[in-house]
């Protein structure tokens, strides 16, 4: 029998495997926090480009199953008063109409010491603060948290929570916070 | 040909019109606030819809499902049903003018809205305008216990045409709360 060249079953086998992570790596929901500490006198502008700044990507599925080896004992005294469950139906039945608001700026505010602006832009809310100490940029999506809500018990303190809302957060900045001593920080879905 | 094209394009925009008007029937509520002191300026612009919901579903001591407890005492009996519909029924006039040193105050109806002015003398010289159109006053809605459905009055302001509610000025703070 002649000897035929090709790939030998380990190469197609790791070729599969890296291709396959590959794969998966990428359709995995990916969050970035993103620190930056500037020289303010250089820039005030939160989205300018500083090239020092630590980076630190993950995937949402790793943190996850990260929250699933956290023992229950530990969230026994995080205990959500029973006040605050009386409004679960108001909280719900809000949120919902929220997401059948038409799109709009729906609370503009202006003072001395700083402005809010809070949008409806489809499923995310816009919220935007510019003080005289920070501006904080915040996407929060309606959708995500009313799904998160709907789910949760409302008796205990559950960080699965956090991850169902970051799930459902558009592509692009979450959060960004940038303090007027030159500390910026995102935080990126990916 | 230039003609017959004019024709076309303003057929079909007569055409498109009402789909457009039709598209957007939110009914928008409109409170802006200006503090005087601090400058400081507050606007909401949220819809009744959303306005409706929260407060059908806001259960807190005197306030519930909509319905507030207007906290009267028992041996008062004010029918309150016949005293909206005799005022809607009531032609065109001034109700009620009241001058004194402190403020003066006028209720009038014209052209089916009633308007309630207050003018304020001393303190925060408060001038206060409440326009209240007659399609309102069938949308007060009283409980077997005093109590007002709110969420019905607001409710009505579904079918008010676009216009101010109520403007308040005064040294201290402006109030202006409109529908569109």
């Amino acid at each position: 029998m002649k000897y035929q060249r090709g790939m030998s079953t380990f190469g197609a086998v790791l070729l599969a495997g890296t291709a396959g992570l590959l794969t998966a790596t990428l359709m995995m929901d990916w969050m970035v926090v993103d620190v930056h500490v500037v020289d303010v006198s250089e820039s005030d502008d939160i989205h300018a480009d500083v090239p020092l700044h630590i980076k630190v990507p993950f995937p949402l599925l790793i943190a996850d199953i990260a929250t699933g080896f956290i023992p229950d004992e530990a969230f026994e005294d995080a205990k959500i008063p029973p006040e605050a469950r009386v409004h679960k139906e108001l909280v719900l039945e809000t949120i919902r109409a929220l997401l059948d608001t038409p799109d709009a700026e729906l609370v503009k505010v202006r003072t001395e010491d700083a402005n809010v602006d809070i949008f409806k832009d489809g499923d995310t809310l816009r919220i935007a603060v510019d003080a005289d100490d920070a501006v904080v940029r915040c996407n929060v999506p309606i959708d995500g948290i009313l799904e998160a809500l709907e789910d949760w018990d409302w008796e205990t303190v559950d960080p699965q929570m956090a991850f169902d809302i970051l799930r459902a957060a558009e592509n692009g900045d979450l959060v960004t916070v940038a303090t007027e001593d030159g500390v910026r920080v995102s935080i990126k879905m990916w | 040909m230039k003609r017959k094209a004019l024709i076309l394009v303003t057929v079909a925009a007569l055409l498109a019109a009402p789909a457009a008007f039709a598209a957007d029937e939110t009914r928008w509520v409109n409170v802006h606030v200006t503090e005087n002191s601090s400058n400081t300026k507050v606007e909401v612009h949220l819809p009744l819809n959303l306005v409706l919901t929260v407060l059908r579903n806001v259960d807190v001591e005197n306030f519930h499902g909509g319905h507030v407890d207007l906290e009267l005492d028992d041996d008062m009996d004010i029918n309150f049903p016949e005293i909206m519909a005799a005022v809607k029924d009531a032609p065109d006039g001034k109700f009620v003018t009241v001058t004194s040193d402190e403020a003066d105050v006028n209720v009038h109806k014209q052209a089916g809205t009633l308007f309630i002015t207050v003018d304020q003398k001393e303190d925060e010289m408060a001038k206060v305008e409440v326009t209240m159109p007659m399609e309102l006053m069938d949308a007060f809605t009283f409980g077997d216990e005093n109590t007002l459905d709110i969420a019905a009055l607001l409710q009505s302001f579904d079918k008010l045409p676009d216009g101010e509610l109520v403007k308040v000025t005064s040294t201290e703070a402006n109030v202006r709360v409109w529908i569109e």
